[in-house]
């Protein structure tokens, strides 16, 4: 009784609150070759300056918020402002300091080196 | 048990919302990872405004340049194709690729006509900006009061 009742009334103990930005996962491809690790994540909309993308403790983690203004009233919507996010574990031979992003036509493009210490090499073999 | 009708109301709604997840468990069955499908299912994704005499119509291209796209407008008809080619690196193993490849076509009817000569197409951080005024009798008239 106790318990169903606790339930039951849940719904009523919701404050009202602002609508919160919808969030969407942003598709991504991956690539990986032995200097650097490459990704390329769609984010249709957003603009340079709301992008972030950390890296802590072996999770990339990237975001991008997208407002756009509205004029007019709407037909109908298909896509509205959204904040994209997604993580990753990267491994912990990516060189932090080196890490490189640029956004194009929507497109970001994440590039993630190797540190040295993590690339192949090639061992000379000598003839005694 | 219970003592008002809103309750079993909310009971219901509880199990409406479990019938739902589970109706959509299997939606993604079978779905060849992304790859040639997601444009194609989805393709774009799209938003039309109507604001005084122009309509506005945008596009979600992340990654097409202006070459890529083609937009074709005849009356009330409206028709948005493109082709988004690959940006696959050389040399580069592939991990994942979630993002479509391929064509699309996608066209629409508007609630009125256009005047195609004065349309006007931006592409701006992936999203395509049309902006297309009606045609001068699709224009909304004042009309004053005696």
């Amino acid at each position: 009784m106790d318990n169903a009742q606790k339930i039951t009334k849940q719904g009523e103990k919701n404050v009202e609150k602002t609508r919160q930005l919808y969030k969407a996962t942003p598709n991504v491809d991956i690539y990986e070759n032995e200097d650097e690790i490459l990704l390329h994540a769609d984010m249709p909309g957003v603009v340079k300056e709301n992008i972030s993308v950390d890296i802590d403790n072996g999770t990339l983690t990237i975001s991008g918020v997208r407002k756009l203004e509205i004029k007019g009233a709407a037909t109908y919507e298909e896509f509205s402002d959204v904040e994209y996010v997604r993580s990753f574990s990267v491994p912990q031979t990516i060189d932090v300091e080196r890490v490189e992003a640029e956004l194009k036509n929507g497109v970001l493009n994440l590039h993630l080196p190797k540190s040295e210490a993590a690339k192949p090499r090639q061992i000379e073999i000598k003839t005694a | 048990m219970f003592t008002r009708i809103s309750d079993i109301d909310r009971l219901f709604g509880t199990m409406n919302l479990l019938q739902r997840k589970l109706d959509n468990l299997y939606d993604d069955y079978g779905k060849p990872s992304g790859y040639r499908w997601e444009l194609d299912a989805a393709a774009p994704r799209t938003n039309l405004y109507e604001h005084g005499d122009n309509f506005e119509i945008r596009a979600e291209v992340p990654g097409l340049e202006k070459g890529d796209l083609n937009v074709k407008i005849q009356g009330n008809y409206l028709e948005i194709s493109g082709e988004r080619g690959t940006d696959a690196p050389q040399g580069y193993k592939t991990h994942k690729t979630e993002r479509g490849v391929g064509s699309f076509s996608r066209s629409f009817t508007l609630p009125a006509d256009v005047d195609s000569t004065k349309a006007e197409a931006t592409l701006k951080n992936g999203v395509l900006y049309l902006t297309l005024p009606k045609h001068e009798a699709a224009k909304p008239k004042k009309i004053s009061i005696n």
